[in-house]
């Protein structure tokens, strides 16, 4: 994992859940404005769910995405492993 | 480039003025100003257009082009 380039499976991947968290923190900061907009929670909630899986799937593939505990990790201690988020 | 949310104003230039002059100066009055509270259901890019265009509301996208360079970008 350490100097290999990554598959182009790992950028798609990450693209779709860029694209999903972008949307996610347009619509977290409207609805901060517009707690009332019931079709924009259900949105909301939709996507968070399509984000969580997404998410699952990459890491289930190319290790923890974010640490601190909001990725499990593999043995021995994977977020050490490079790239870093920000090598990628 | 949509450049309606540009305006201009012409400065005074005295004989004085050591630079150049700059006959024409612009300012951008972006939708926001326009939009006051923003409506629910407003229409939504797509989230793959979101990414690129940088906000999920059509209505509030508005790029920057330089109007000083001739070439606007």
């Amino acid at each position: 994992m350490a100097n290999k380039p990554l598959p182009d499976d790992y950028y798609q991947r990450l693209e779709e859940i860029q694209k999903i968290d972008f949307t996610l923190v347009e619509l977290n900061l409207y609805l901060d404005t517009h707690p009332q907009d019931l079709e924009a929670i259900k949105q909301y909630n939709t996507f968070t769910k399509k984000a969580k899986e997404l998410r699952q799937m990459f890491e289930e593939r190319y290790g923890p995405m974010i640490h601190f505990g909001h990725s499990y990790s593999t043995h021995p201690w994977a977020w050490i492993e490079s790239p870093w988020p920000w090598q990628v | 480039m949509d450049t309606s949310f540009r305006k201009s104003f012409e400065p005074f230039i005295s004989r004085f003025d050591p630079c150049k002059p700059i006959p024409v100066k612009y300012y951008e009055t972006p939708p926001q100003l326009y939009l006051g509270f923003q409506p629910e259901g407003l229409e939504q890019f797509s989230p793959a257009e979101a990414l690129k265009h940088g906000t999920l509301w059509p209505a509030l996208y508005a790029p920057y082009s330089n109007p000083y360079r001739h070439d606007g970008k």
